[in-house]
């Protein structure tokens, strides 16, 4: 409740003003929030949904009912009051005609009491047992003469209308409900008036019943008539309400049942009473749960029983690879002696047997992430050496194919809680691939880092990447020329697995790419283990990257619209027809 | 309008239901129908004109002119119409009244005027020498003249400007009018009251201005009814409940009438009772009445056949002229009139001076005034069926020097006769047995003649030379005078009166030239004329047939006896003996006298 602040004539007004802006600040806000929860409420529940719209449809056509009936009722009243009125009028006319009839000057002395007479006659003998009906008898136009009498002696005149004497005064019957105080309280008046005629020309009678019977009854009617079209609107409603339930409270168990169902929860199933559509819904449902999960099992075991069979192959490989190395390293020491075709074998021997190795290792690692027994050994660690390292143990491979590896690092050192053996291995996996595409041009390598993240790109600029195989390139085992020479031994499954290393963090593996233009990859990890990531303190496109279509023209606009894609962005130069700025 | 937007209507109607039905606080005017014009035009004929003031620019007819303004008009605006005679300055000496109802006029019979002839300031006075008349009230009746003035003056001055006439400074504050003005703009009617037994009726004179509307009569006489009798009847009838009025006026037109009344007890033959006064109180009309009793119908007349059904009063047979022919009765054989015989035994139709023969029912009541052998009068009474065989004559002991012709009261059973005669200047009631008994009467002077009307419930004496009405009532045989009322008449000595119309009696006496005259006179006096005049000798007995214009016999019928010899009207003529019938023959001649009529 608010109280009115104390008089202050100098301050009074802009406090005042001040509390008005806060009230209406808090009035709005308040408002602003009612109106978002309705929104939701109206969004969310169906239960609400029907129940308004059958509140509000219903209470429409009750009300256009109720004001038919009540309308009707009103009107029944009124034309039987009129009815009764017109044959008192019509009868009372006819007297005051035969009475008048005597007299064929206005001025006749008789006149004045007959008027009187005839009056009092009309209005029921008695002027103190009155029914609340006046008869008047005016005479216009002989005001000179005749004097306008009243029974009850009550002033009229307001009552009676002057269109209504006028429509009466040239001969016409005619009525009017009027508003009026007639002696007591203020009532609405059925004023009927006639020309009665006479030798001299003519007079007019009036009734004026009062129509307080009628407008109270028909209060009444339109109580009752309200009443009973509120209670049944009520009563639609909470009918709409129970209705709604009983569908929405199994479509909602039904819903969480399938929430958990998609958790995971397979056993979860819904309770089937009766036989009613929605127990055949739920029997359905669980019959569909049932399947589902028969199918998602068999489909786990077999991928369980491909996995082992995987790391079975690889484990029964090693074994005699061992044996195989062993003999292998033999053969390879012994090289010098042999003829030189058998001395390349067994180079050559030496080499694919490395190779195979690496697939080895790889492999196993694979499906120890397929088997989920990868761990996280996670400490604070500084990134700057590792990158130095990784950069260090690369160095021969770049400089034989000739390209230099540039470092963009920070002074200070970059302290994740990272596991830096998986690091290590992204970021010499991501660096080999820059120096072994990087086509004889630099590759750099940026570290940044912001309160929650680090992050680290590896730019080349070779032959980039096609549009789409920024996604593929993850792919195991995908190579973008299949046709091309491999130069050095990659196993396919470098990257597949820098990806698990990424995702195994909490974070993000990245790549950018275009034709001629070299790619960039990005690294984004979470500062601390466990934190999620919302944004890399780098950005994935480099700045020196081309825009597709060859950037904006000089001074011109960039059209920011929906791509060729679903959720894709078009940029493109902007039509001059159709420009839109952006203002500060 | 299309299905949706109704539709839309409809709903919003129903959203807005608490504020949009109801009885409207206010509507435009509709129009219901129309109402033909009425029937311009006048009922009442030529209404009444009255004199106005610039008609004479003479003194005594401008002051003639203002005596007929109050009465030249209905009530209501009679001060009006006086009031313009008057100058500015005097119209405070003649101030209206709050009601209509108390307006009264003095009607004066002039019997002289005088003026002096304007004088230099153009003033000018007139004197004017009156009887009083009556005061004509607002229920129609004329009441006996409540002031004694004979003189009454005016002082007169001419109107401004010059030449238009006069004005009256100084007059009488009373709203004066004439007898002749009354009836110039007047007409009389009879209303008709139940006696005290209920039944007959008793006629009741009543002036009703002429202007008034046929329909309106109807109206005036219900009111008149309803008021009750004239106040010198009242002690004779019956007049309707107290608390009786009329709702509003008559209506009706041609031959259907309806009067609606408010009337504490209203029965049966209270109603019936009514419908029988009002048939004969609206004479002229035919047709049915519809009696209403608090707007309730009761009562349905049809008012010819009424009058038909229920005679007012037994008319008696139709009459016939008789006279005394040598103390003997005869019939007289007038013109081609019905001639009859004598209804009485010749042994009893001796020595008679003046006899009165009436009819009641199969019976004849005789009354015959005789002379016995100590040359002393005697009443002699027989009654009986025709001929009348039973006599009894009064106490022969007892004579009279004079006795009036007797008069039956014919209201009575028939088994109860009685009369009235005046003896020796007393009045005393007779019955079958002819005992006299005096009638104890509040009047001065002696009592020289007696006649009763018709109906039997009212009577005319002469006393001390002044004529005067009593009511009559009759309570278990016996005879109850009420109080006599003087009737003003010019003539003066009367000697002689009897009836000879409902409301009119026929008098004898002498004229202001102190000649014997013989007037006609309204029952309350307030119309008088000379029927004839120049009778050499006061008029002795005289004799009239009340019964209007029938039977063969002309209305206003009536005979007398002057000097010893008897005279008739229609035309005035003497009765020879030529024009007795069933004369004895050889009788010595003489002259007819006391004539009368047998009914």
């Amino acid at each position: 409740m608010l109280t009115a602040p104390l008089p202050d004539p100098p301050t009074a007004s802009p406090r005042r003003l001040r509390a008005a802006r806060a009230l209406w600040r808090a009035l709005s806000g308040r408002s602003t929030r009612f109106a978002a929860g309705v929104r939701q409420a109206w969004r969310r529940s169906l239960q609400v949904r029907v129940v308004t719209i059958t509140l509000v449809a219903s209470s429409l056509l009750v009300g256009g009912f109720a004001y038919l009936i009540a309308d009707k009722i009103t009107n029944i009243l009124l034309e039987n009051a009129e009815t009764d009125v017109r044959m008192r009028l019509s009868n009372g006319s006819e007297y005051a005609a035969k009475q008048f009839n005597l007299y064929s000057q206005p001025q006749e002395a008789q006149l004045q009491d007959t008027i009187d007479g005839t009056v009092n006659y009309l209005a029921g003998g008695d002027p103190a047992q009155t029914s609340g009906v006046v008869v008047a008898i005016t005479a216009d136009n002989f005001a000179e003469f005749i004097e306008p009498r009243v029974s009850p002696d009550v002033p009229v005149r307001p009552v009676i209308g002057d269109e209504l004497r006028a429509t009466v005064a040239s001969g016409k019957v005619a009525h009017q409900i009027r508003t009026g105080t007639l002696g007591g309280d203020r009532t609405k008046y059925l004023v009927y008036g006639s020309p009665v005629p006479t030798r001299f020309g003519q007079v007019e009678l009036y009734y004026l019943v009062p129509l307080a019977r009628q407008d109270a009854t028909a209060a009444d009617a339109r109580a009752t008539v309200v009443a009973t079209g509120v209670a049944l609107v009520l009563l639609l409603g909470l009918l709409a309400a129970l209705v709604t339930r009983l569908v929405v409270t199994p479509v909602r168990v039904a819903a969480r049942t399938a929430q958990r169902l998609s958790a995971g929860l397979l056993d979860q199933r819904m309770v089937v009473s009766g036989e009613d559509d929605l127990a055949l819904l739920a029997a359905s449902f669980n019959q569909m749960a049932t399947n589902l999960q028969r199918q998602i099992l068999r489909l786990e075991e077999m991928s369980r029983l491909q996995r082992r069979f995987t790391s079975d192959v690889s484990h029964e490989l090693r074994t005699p690879l061992t044996t195989v190395r062993m003999a292998a390293d033999l053969i390879f020491a012994e090289r010098d002696e042999f003829d030189p075709a058998v001395a390349r074998s067994a180079e050559l021997l030496q080499a694919e047997l490395d190779r195979f190795e690496e697939l080895l290792t790889d492999l196993l690692e694979i499906s120890r992430f397929d088997a989920g027994f990868a761990v996280l050994d996670s400490e604070p660690t500084d990134l700057v050496p590792v990158v130095h390292r990784v950069v260090e143990r690369l160095a021969g491979l770049a400089e034989r194919v000739g390209v230099t590896i540039e470092l963009d690092l920070p002074d200070a050192p970059v302290i994740a809680e990272v596991d830096p053996r998986r690091v290590e291995r992204v970021l010499r996996n991501l660096v080999g691939n820059a120096v072994e595409h990087g086509e004889a041009k630099p590759v750099r390598v940026t570290l940044g880092v912001d309160q929650s993240a680090v992050a680290i790109t590896v730019r080349d600029h070779g032959v980039g990447l096609k549009p789409g195989e920024e996604k593929l390139v993850f792919n195991r085992f995908w190579r973008a020329d299949p046709s091309r020479a491999r130069q050095t031994g990659g196993t396919g499954l470098g990257l597949s697995i820098s990806v698990e290393d990424a995702r195994l963090h909490g974070g993000w593996l990245e790549a950018w790419g275009a034709p001629g233009q070299g790619a960039q990859f990005r690294l984004t990890l979470p500062a601390r283990a466990g934190d999620r990531l919302t944004t890399s303190p780098l950005r994935l496109v480099p700045a020196d990257a081309a825009l597709p279509f060859g950037g904006p023209r000089d001074g011109g606009l960039l059209a920011i619209g929906p791509g060729s894609g679903a959720g894709a962005l078009a940029v493109g130069p902007a039509d001059d027809s159709a420009r839109m700025e952006v203002g500060p | 309008m299309n299905v949706p937007r109704r539709l839309l209507a409809v709903l919003l109607a129903g959203v807005l239901l608490p504020a949009g039905c109801g009885i409207p606080a206010q509507t435009d005017v509709q129009v219901d129908g129309s109402v033909p014009a009425g029937e311009a035009g006048s009922l009442n004929g030529p209404p009444a004109s009255p004199p106005a003031p610039t008609d004479s620019d003479e003194p005594v007819p401008f002051i003639e002119n203002y005596l007929k303004a109050a009465a030249a008009g209905e009530r209501d605006q009679a001060y009006t119409r006086a009031q313009k005679f008057l100058a500015p300055e005097a119209r405070e000496l003649l101030p209206g009244k709050p009601q209509t109802s108390e307006v009264e006029l003095t009607v004066v019979r002039l019997r002289a005027k005088e003026s002096t002839p304007p004088n230099n300031q153009g003033t000018s006075r007139v004197t004017i020498k009156v009887q009083q008349v009556g005061v004509l009230r607002a229920d129609g009746t004329l009441g006996p003249p409540g002031a004694t003035e004979t003189e009454y003056v005016f002082q007169l001055r001419r109107a401004e400007p010059a030449g238009t006439g006069l004005l009256i400074t100084s007059l009488p504050n009373v709203l004066l009018t004439t007898d002749t003005a009354l009836r110039q703009y007047y007409r009389t009617r009879t209303v008709y009251f139940w006696n005290s037994d209920l039944t007959r009726l008793v006629p009741d004179l009543r002036y009703l201005p002429s202007s008034v509307s046929a329909e309106r009569r109807v109206t005036e006489v219900v009111k008149w009814l309803a008021g009750g009798p004239s106040d010198w009847l009242e002690s004779g009838v019956t007049g309707l409940p107290d608390g009786t009025r009329p709702i509003n006026n008559a209506t009706g037109a041609d031959s259907q009438w309806e009067v609606n009344l408010t009337m504490p007890g209203a029965n049966e033959g209270r109603l019936a009772r009514l419908g029988t006064q009002l048939a004969w109180s609206l004479p002229e009309l035919t047709g049915q009445l519809e009696l209403k009793i608090q707007n309730q119908k009761r009562l349905s007349v049809d008012l010819e056949r009424e009058r038909d059904t229920h005679l007012a009063y037994p008319r008696g047979a139709n009459p016939t002229r008789f006279s005394v022919y040598d103390g003997v009765i005869h019939p007289l054989a007038i013109g081609t009139e019905q001639r009859a015989v004598v209804p009485l035994p010749a042994a009893e139709n001796r020595n008679v001076v003046s006899a009165t023969l009436a009819r009641a029912e199969d019976q004849v009541l005789a009354a015959l005034v005789v002379t016995g052998a100590d040359r002393r009068l005697r009443l002699k009474v027989g009654t009986g069926p025709e001929p009348v065989a039973v006599f009894n004559t009064s106490d022969p002991k007892a004579g009279f020097q004079t006795m009036s012709r007797p008069t039956w009261l014919r209201s009575l059973a028939t088994d109860h006769p009685a009369g009235l005669v005046a003896a020796d200047g007393k009045l005393y009631r007779f019955d079958g047995t002819a005992t006299l008994s005096p009638v104890p009467l509040n009047v001065s002077g002696s009592v020289v003649a007696v006649a009763a009307s018709l109906d039997g419930h009212r009577i005319a004496l002469v006393s001390g030379g002044a004529v005067y009405v009593a009511p009559v009532s009759v309570e278990g045989g016996v005879v109850t005078l009420g109080q006599p009322r003087r009737l003003p008449t010019l003539l003066t000595g009367v000697t002689a009166v009897d009836w000879i119309a409902e409301d009119q009696l026929v008098i004898a006496g002498n004229d202001p030239d102190r000649r014997s005259a013989i007037h006609q006179l309204s029952i309350d006096g307030g119309l008088g004329s000379e029927l004839k005049s120049g009778i050499g000798a006061a008029v002795t007995q005289l004799a009239g047939y009340p019964g209007g214009g029938g039977g063969g016999l002309p209305a206003l019928s009536f005979m007398f006896e002057t000097a010893g010899s008897a005279w008739r009207n229609n035309p005035f003529d003497l009765v020879t003996p030529e024009q007795v019938l069933d004369l004895p023959a050889g009788g010595r001649p003489a002259n007819p006298t006391a004539p009368f009529f047998f009914y």
